[in-house]
């Protein structure tokens, strides 16, 4: 099949489809591929052996993060580089650099709900500094709006932030634009991992939990499956 | 009709496609009368006679296997003695190998528990095919479902041979599986009440699946990476292990972890080793796509042969019959079972239903490969091949249902650049899932001793196939189960002398068998990526600058 980048070229169809090489540049260097591929396929069909920056291929594991500068425009955004097509003139830089978070702590810390918030803003104490300069929703390569998320934890509101967190991939993006050091996205998996720990406890797992302690439910391997 | 090269051409295709779409009385039913097992036996990808071969050296010598896990089982190793002359050394009571779900699960109980460990993982903590999950995680909690249905579900979709006492422990484990992954923080989709949500899974007599919207592995992966972040875990990224180490009684002794920071080896000495490497889609069997993630090339498989662990059902794969074909850049992502479950056909390039779309995923993957092979798949000019899904007609038949019910294939269309109430999506089978593996016992115990397997790296569990949602379970019931076992056995043992002694008799055995040798692994990563090509080699000994351009 099309798995080998390496002898491939374009493929002909389609609505939209085109049959071009193009030249842009990865990390500084010319690259010339077809326009079919991502930029991580572009480079590998240029011959770079990248490993580093590469993960699940299917945008869900936020390891691939690039900076990208389109042809003829300033602006800099950042995206998912086994999601993006390449494009004429386009200048690519993978940012592979570790953003470990500062912040630590232990759920089973945390001996009541009623102290979430107080342990909250000790563990994440700058997220109350948020000066609001949207940096962490320009670095979002998947739409987030981080800085509500970050407000609705400040405010003790932690169901509704960690909402808002749901398509985040932890790229760890939002932190590098955080001028405040507050970890956006480590926020709001904090806000999500809370209301899962402290507020999820559902009647027809406990029960089945339950028939299996007592001994109520079990499985015999023998019963009417034959071999 | 043009034909070329054993196919119909994209755009012939697609007339013949709109013809029949747009007459209005739509696709006839198929002929459904098949006999499945010649089906299966004449295409489907495990039945390939001439891509199959025998083991000749190691544990499972004799046994069937694929012409490609041949060669990575039996190729030399990337080590030798002289190697590990100048390797830093590291002890520890456990190493976990691989940072995955499974690994994850693994790792944490095991510190939990008092244990130093160390997680050793190719790329990062958390890169690995649980992140793509999307269906769900299997566990009997409805009312009216048993640990014993789920049983009898997963027993016989693995063709009655899986292992019965590790199936057993896994649905027994089932339910206590979620609660742990709840106190992890994990949250599922819940109904107005509280309780949680359950759909149904293909082959499965009940409502057993939880999820979180189609994001269920992210969520985990998230949860337990931030879990592992948050405790005593030392976390090695970017540390492929490329051996293991063995004592003088031929016991699992740790391994040695290759940094692709600088290029270095090092050497963890370990009391136990818990192996979570996940699958092998990544080495493209029989040339297919895969729907893997980028570092599953079976490392932990082949390091656990070396040591002489012994393997099963090598020969049996999982490949999803709905695979992305177009456009290249993301094919072989998968496109879920339900948009055929919520009724869309799958036809060919002369515009004809070939198979009943809900049967099996190896009948269904072996039906497209068939129109293909036969010349009635739609071509493109680089080898590119497929079946259409018919999106357009699941549409027409339901308004609104691809938006309302499938927001990710939704953007994966918007990422195709196809507008799939339009025009079908081409599709062909990808590979998905390793079905066999490391024999283990009910404590991911493989048959050496200090040697753990857990995960889809190990094998037992799913017979010759394996049922949505089992997967997860799995890395998460034996991760722990794995875990717990392995701090109890670092009070036991010790090891006198540590060496690659093993490599020695594996590069005899080789040799007396007149193999080759001259490839290595584990590889590592996929050769598209010319990770192991000379200059690249040479390059990465060269300096560390030209490790910032390319690998860093």
């Amino acid at each position: 099949m099309n798995h080998n980048l390496s002898d491939k070229k374009p493929i002909q169809q389609t609505d939209k489809q085109t049959n071009n090489e193009v030249s842009m540049s990865i990390n500084g260097q010319a690259i010339t591929a077809p326009d079919s591929l991502s930029v991580i396929q572009a480079l590998w069909h240029a011959g770079y052996p990248r490993v580093k920056g590469v993960g699940c291929l299917d945008g869900v594991c936020g390891s691939c993060r690039v900076m990208v500068r389109r042809s003829g425009s300033p602006e800099i955004k950042m995206e998912l580089g086994c999601q993006l097509l390449i494009e004429e003139d386009m200048d690519v830089f993978f940012s592979v650099f570790d953003t470990p978070s500062q912040h630590h702590y232990d759920l089973s810390k945390i001996s009541t709900s009623w102290d979430v918030q107080t342990e909250f803003h000790k563990i994440f104490s700058e997220a109350q500094k948020c000066r609001h300069c949207g940096g962490c929703n320009k670095a979002c390569p998947k739409g987030i709006d981080v800085e509500e998320g970050v407000a609705l934890a400040v405010k003790g509101r932690f169901r509704e932030s960690g909402e808002l967190f749901v398509d985040c991939v932890m790229c760890n993006l939002c932190m590098t634009g955080c001028p405040e050091y507050i970890d956006p996205n480590h926020v709001g998996l904090f806000a999500r991992r809370v209301t899962g720990y402290f507020h999820t406890r559902p009647s027809n797992l406990i029960n089945q939990l339950e028939a299996i302690r007592t001994g109520e439910l079990d499985v015999d391997t023998h019963s009417g499956m034959e071999e | 009709m043009s034909h070329a090269n054993n196919g119909i051409f994209y755009h012939q295709a697609l007339d013949n496609y709109l013809l029949k779409q747009n007459a209005g009385d739509g696709f006839e039913a198929v002929e459904l009368s098949i006999d499945e097992h010649e089906l299966l036996s004449k295409f489907h990808p495990d039945h390939r006679k001439e891509t199959m071969t025998r083991l000749q050296v190691g544990p499972n010598q004799g046994d069937r296997c694929h012409q490609q896990i041949a060669d990575v089982l039996q190729a030399d190793s990337r080590i030798d003695a002289a190697d590990l002359a100048g390797a830093q050394i590291k002890e520890t009571d456990v190493l976990v190998i691989g940072g995955g779900g499974a690994g994850c699960a693994a790792a944490l109980i095991a510190a939990e528990s008092g244990a130093n460990v160390i997680l050793a993982t190719k790329l990062r903590l958390g890169d690995s095919n649980t992140v793509m999950a999307e269906g769900g995680i299997q566990a009997s909690i409805e009312k009216g479902d048993s640990p014993q249905a789920h049983y009898n579900d997963t027993f016989k979709a693995g063709h009655k041979r899986g292992n019965k006492e590790l199936i057993k422990n896994l649905v027994m484990d089932g339910p206590d599986t979620i609660r742990w992954l709840i106190q992890q923080g994990m949250q599922f989709d819940l109904n107005r009440f509280g309780d949680l949500l359950t759909r149904k899974a293909g082959g499965t007599s009940a409502n057993r699946v939880v999820y979180f919207r189609d994001y269920t592995g992210l969520e985990m992966m998230r949860v337990l990476r931030e879990a592992v972040s948050n405790s005593d875990i030392d976390v090695w990224d970017y540390s492929p292990a490329v051996e293991l180490l063995s004592n003088e009684s031929g016991h699992c002794a740790g391994a040695i972890v290759s940094s692709l920071h600088d290029c270095r080896y090092v050497q963890i000495k370990a009391k136990t080793v818990i192996v979570a490497t996940g699958g092998i889609g990544r080495i493209h069997l029989n040339q297919f796509p895969t729907s893997n993630h980028f570092g599953a090339t079976g490392d932990g498989l082949v390091l656990a042969y070396r040591l002489g662990a012994k393997l099963r059902d090598l020969d049996s794969f999982q490949y999803h019959p709905t695979g992305l074909a177009y456009p290249q850049h993301l094919s072989g992502t998968l496109i879920t079972e339900g948009v055929r479950s919520s009724g869309a056909y799958m036809i060919n390039a002369l515009g004809e239903r070939f198979v009943d779309e809900l049967k099996p995923r190896d009948i269904v993957a072996a039906a497209i490969i068939r129109e293909c092979r036969e010349g009635r798949g739609v071509v493109g000019d680089n080898g590119l091949q497929g079946v259409w899904l018919d999106t357009p007609g699941l549409e027409q038949r339901n308004p609104g249902i691809i938006k309302e019910r499938f927001p990710k294939l939704m953007h994966l269309a918007q990422k195709s650049n196809i507008d799939i109430t339009r025009t079908p999506m081409l599709i062909y089978p990808t590979l998905h899932y390793q079905n066999g593996g490391v024999v283990i016992d009910k404590n991911g115990r493989s048959t050496i001793a200090g040697l753990y397997c857990v995960g889809e790296v190990s094998g037992g569990l799913h017979g010759r196939n394996r049922l949505m949602g089992n997967a997860l379970l799995e890395i998460i019931s034996f991760g722990r189960r794995a875990g717990a076992s392995a701090v109890k056995d670092k009070k036991t043992r010790g090891h006198k002398q540590i060496s690659i002694d093993h490599i020695s008799n594996l590069r005899r055995e080789l040799m007396q068998k007149g193999m080759p040798m001259t490839s290595k692994s584990p590889v590592l990563f996929p050769d598209y990526v010319q990770y192991d090509s000379e200059e690249n080699t040479a390059m990465r000994k060269d300096t560390d600058s030209h490790c910032g351009v390319c690998l860093s």
